[in-house]
């Protein structure tokens, strides 16, 4: 007997208030109305993307249930419509950047380019076929973290498939230039895998040097390889890049960095929590990589910040917030707990070190671009040496007000999970908080979680 | 000592070298007592020569095989960092090996980056006092040799200051003279080792390899000079029939002193190892040139040789370590290659596939093999290891060899 799936929607009852909040305008001019967005959110979206719309598995991508929250949908419309945007920039001549997470973006969008992270393309690549539902989604993302294992090694954690999506033209990636070494090591060797056999594709890297604090030098040597990139992307794009197109940019970046901080300070001080974990910590995600378009990205984070506000002073929490929800601040490497099934726990997320160290920092808006993106990126708190970082993480233990902190890190990741106990126990030294590290070896996958799941909610409960 | 492939002549020096290494603990207490420092190193960057120069007793730290140091080091690091991290992070913590107790400050480069979160550990951990030389990922580009140039006259500073000595240009040129001609030694070594009628096996070579990881490098030198001088008089072994074992070249994550679990199956099966390029092996002795007594020439110089898996290189037709590897192949006449990773290891594992498609198709038999200090997976390899030789016999027997 077939199992039918509770299928998550939008009530026709929120639609005139919806409406009522205006369009978006995106980076290339074009517009979008609410009305055109209410309809892919409800007839167009779940149509193509059923797996999206899914309510009842244990989708880590799922929906907010918090409908009031207007902001949520326009940034779920920006994730689901996220495969159209590329494509059609992709045609346009836009050239498409596969890079790391956690890193600035400003230089790729100041030369043209679209940035994303190995997430994003995964999500690219699974969604090129549509009508899937989530069990289809999953066993499509397999297939292709499989074709990268294959390839390369069972070693690597997940990222492995953004670059098997890569490597085996699921997507249509110009150019693959991360920044190396912050807070990944796999992410060197995997740039490396595809200059056999794949010659044609453009590739740079920007070193991150560790062992980075008080030294002018290291600052000199990342500006001069951010003008490589700058030139790189430039070279695809056909965009002329001056200084002055760069300032623009980290002023436009800085926006939106800005805007996250008062987000999630208006958020930390709130009595009751007015959005929930899944639109709380989306916030972090939208500042650092914008979907692919900075400027729908920054509208939808102003509008999070007026409706954070009037929840603020009205009381209101988020939907499925429990009352007196336990507080968990999450560390470690670029994975996180289901936020829906944290939630069904009792407990509530109240931070993330890894998206919040790269929205904590400003970049500088005078004298050399190159320069001030690189002291920047250099000073973000989760790219320093294990004992400051960890200093950093207990201040925000502490300022998040959390009740225990949860360390989680992908199968295969040797560069996070080898600090994970030191982290931990300084942090524990210093808050009094209790932590437990979590290993995630379901990796891609949505159903069948159980192991990682069991172990978050025993340690909520513990809390 | 298991082994298949023996030399019927036996070198006297080798006893001394084993011998000078039993005393060396002794006499790195005693230095210690007359004021130098003792300074351990870890990875592949670090160079000696600075260490020297400042009246230091370099050491080169990690042993590999025990299960036990793997187990203790994942209390405090991680169970998805490679073996020899772990172990070494055990041998730091429990200090119970004859060098560790005797460590002033250990130093580390960066080109692996799980060595660099072992320093961060142990310094947290076990309250090492640590210093870091970073190393550029950007290696080929000008302005890597830049960072790396300074980021060595940061590290020198940060030496001066520990051992108290001011670096001068009369010591460094010493240093850099002492190991240039270590090193010529022991590229000599390795190709004596390699020829048909050697009286030295590349297991004796390696031995004495890591011999130099802890011997005051100017008796090292002495020994090493003794050696051969000793090998140009031992007589030829008429007996030996050249030909008869496969001649397996080992490539890919280090073999540290102690691990000899897969060196012990290759031999036992009748595989005659004949070279490697693995960086605690011939590698870290090929193709340095230091142009003169400065930091900066080391830095170039360092940076210049054949580059650790870890720094990744986009641009496979002038891959230097690709190059050097098919070199070392046709020098030492191997007939196939055992690309050996440690599991975690990811430089190397992710390379792995790579390395055997274009070895591959230069004509090679290539025989993957990850392995761990745990002894559970010996006759799995033992099984792999021997179906290879076998295939490598019958290719040569129907390439007409024996």
């Amino acid at each position: 007997m077939a199992v039918k799936e509770k299928v998550f929607q939008y009530p026709e009852t929120i639609k005139a208030d919806f409406i009522q909040t205006g369009g978006l305008r995106f980076s290339d001019g074009s517009e979008v109305s609410a009305e055109e967005i209410w309809q892919f959110l409800t007839v167009e979206a779940p149509r193509r993307f059923p797996h999206a719309f899914d309510a009842s598995a244990n989708s880590i991508g799922r929906l907010s249930d918090d409908v009031h929250f207007f902001a949520g949908l326009k940034r779920a419309y920006l994730t689901l419509t996220m495969k159209d945007r590329l494509f059609k920039a992709h045609d346009n001549g836009v050239p498409i950047v596969m890079i790391q997470g956690g890193q600035t973006l400003d230089p790729y969008y100041a030369a043209g380019g679209i940035p994303l992270r190995p997430g994003y393309v995964m999500q690219w690549a699974r969604d090129v076929q549509e009508g899937l539902n989530l069990r289809q989604l999953d066993a499509a993302g397999l297939e292709i973290l499989e074709k990268g294992r294959r390839k390369i090694s069972i070693e690597a954690c997940n990222q492995v498939a953004a670059h098997a999506a890569v490597a085996n033209n699921i997507v249509p990636v110009d150019l693959i230039a991360p920044y190396l070494c912050l807070r990944c090591s796999d992410m060197s060797f995997l740039v490396e895998t595809h200059r056999y056999k794949e010659d044609q594709r453009p590739k740079y890297l920007v070193d991150f040097p560790i062992n980075q604090t008080g030294k002018h030098y290291t600052s000199d040597y990342v500006a001069e390889q951010l003008r490589g990139l700058v030139k790189e992307i430039a070279k695809l794009s056909k965009k002329e890049v001056t200084d002055e197109t760069l300032r623009r940019e980290i002023q436009r970046q800085n926006k939106a960095r800005r805007l996250a901080q008062e987000i999630i300070e208006l958020w930390w001080s709130a009595e009751q929590p007015p959005l929930n974990s899944t639109d709380f910590f989306s916030i972090p995600f939208l500042a650092n990589d914008f979907v692919g378009d900075p400027e729908a990205t920054i509208q939808v984070l102003t509008e999070t910040k007026k409706e954070v506000a009037y929840r603020v002073e009205h009381g209101i929490k988020g939907t499925g917030v429990a009352d007196k929800a336990k507080r968990v601040f999450v560390c470690g490497s670029c994975v996180g707990p289901n936020a829906t099934s944290v939630e069904r726990a009792g407990a509530v997320l109240v931070g993330r070190d890894d998206n919040f160290s790269c929205n904590s920092v400003l970049v500088k808006e005078d004298g050399d671009p190159y320069r001030n993106l690189a002291e920047a990126i250099l000073s973000f708190p989760y790219e320093l040496p294990t004992e400051q970082r960890a200093d950093w993480t207990a201040e925000m233990v502490k300022k998040s007000r959390a009740d225990g902190v949860l360390f989680m890190y992908n199968w295969g990741c040797n560069y996070q999970t080898s600090v994970g106990r030191m982290i931990s126990d300084i942090v524990k030294e210093k808050t009094g908080k209790p932590s437990t590290f979590v290993e995630v070896g379901e990796l891609g996958r949505t159903e069948a979680t159980e192991q990682s799941e069991n172990r978050v909610e025993a340690f909520i409960e513990m809390i | 000592m298991s082994s298949s492939v023996t030399t019927a002549v036996k070198a006297a020096t080798l006893d001394k070298i084993r011998q000078a290494l039993q005393d060396r603990p002794a006499q790195i207490a005693a230095a210690k007592q007359r004021g130098q420092k003792v300074i351990g190193w870890l990875n592949y960057f670090v160079p000696e020569e600075i260490l020297l120069a400042l009246d230091a007793v370099p050491i080169r730290v990690g042993t590999g095989g025990d299960e036990q140091l793997v187990d203790i080091g994942a209390r405090y690091i991680s169970t998805k960092n490679c073996v020899f991290v772990r172990s070494v992070v055990g041998l730091l913590g429990e200090k119970k090996d004859a060098y560790t107790p005797l460590l002033d400050l250990l130093a580390v480069d960066a080109s692996c980056l799980q060595v660099f979160r072992l320093a961060e550990v142990v310094k947290y951990y076990f309250k090492y006092e640590t210093a870091i030389l970073g190393v550029p990922r950007s290696f080929a580009a000008p302005e890597g040799r830049e960072y790396f140039r300074q980021e060595l006259r940061s590290f020198t500073a940060e030496l001066e200051k520990f051992t108290g000595r001011q670096l001068t240009e009369a010591k460094l040129n010493s240093a850099i003279e002492l190991l240039a001609k270590i090193r010529e030694a022991l590229r000599y070594l390795y190709e004596y080792q390699a020829q048909d009628y050697a009286n030295l096996s590349w297991r004796e070579v390696f031995e004495i390899v890591h011999a130099g990881f802890y011997l005051d490098r100017a008796e090292y030198l002495k020994l090493l000079q003794e050696l051969l001088a000793e090998l140009k008089t031992l007589p030829v072994d008429k007996n030996k029939i050249p030909g008869l074992q496969p001649r397996v070249f080992l490539t890919g994550s280090q073999l540290s002193p102690g691990d000899v679990k897969l060196i012990n199956i290759i031999e036992d099966l009748g595989g005659q190892i004949i070279g490697d390029d693995l960086w605690t092996g011939l590698s870290s002795y090929l193709d340095i040139q230091v142009a003169a007594p400065t930091v900066d020439a080391l830095a170039d110089g360092y940076l210049a040789r054949v580059p650790h898996a870890a720094l990744p290189y986009l641009d496979i037709s002038t891959d230097s370590r690709i190059k050097k590897l098919k070199e070392l192949l046709q020098k030492f006449r191997a007939q196939a290659v055992i690309d050996h990773t440690l599991r975690y290891c990811d430089p190397y594992t992710f390379k792995a596939g790579e390395t055997k498609d274009i070895l591959n198709n230069a004509g090679f038999p290539f025989l993957e093999i990850h392995t761990e200090y745990a002894s559970s997976d010996i006759e799995a390899i033992r099984t792999r290891v021997e179906a290879f030789l076998e295939l490598v016999r019958t290719r040569n027997d129907v390439a007409g060899g024996i």
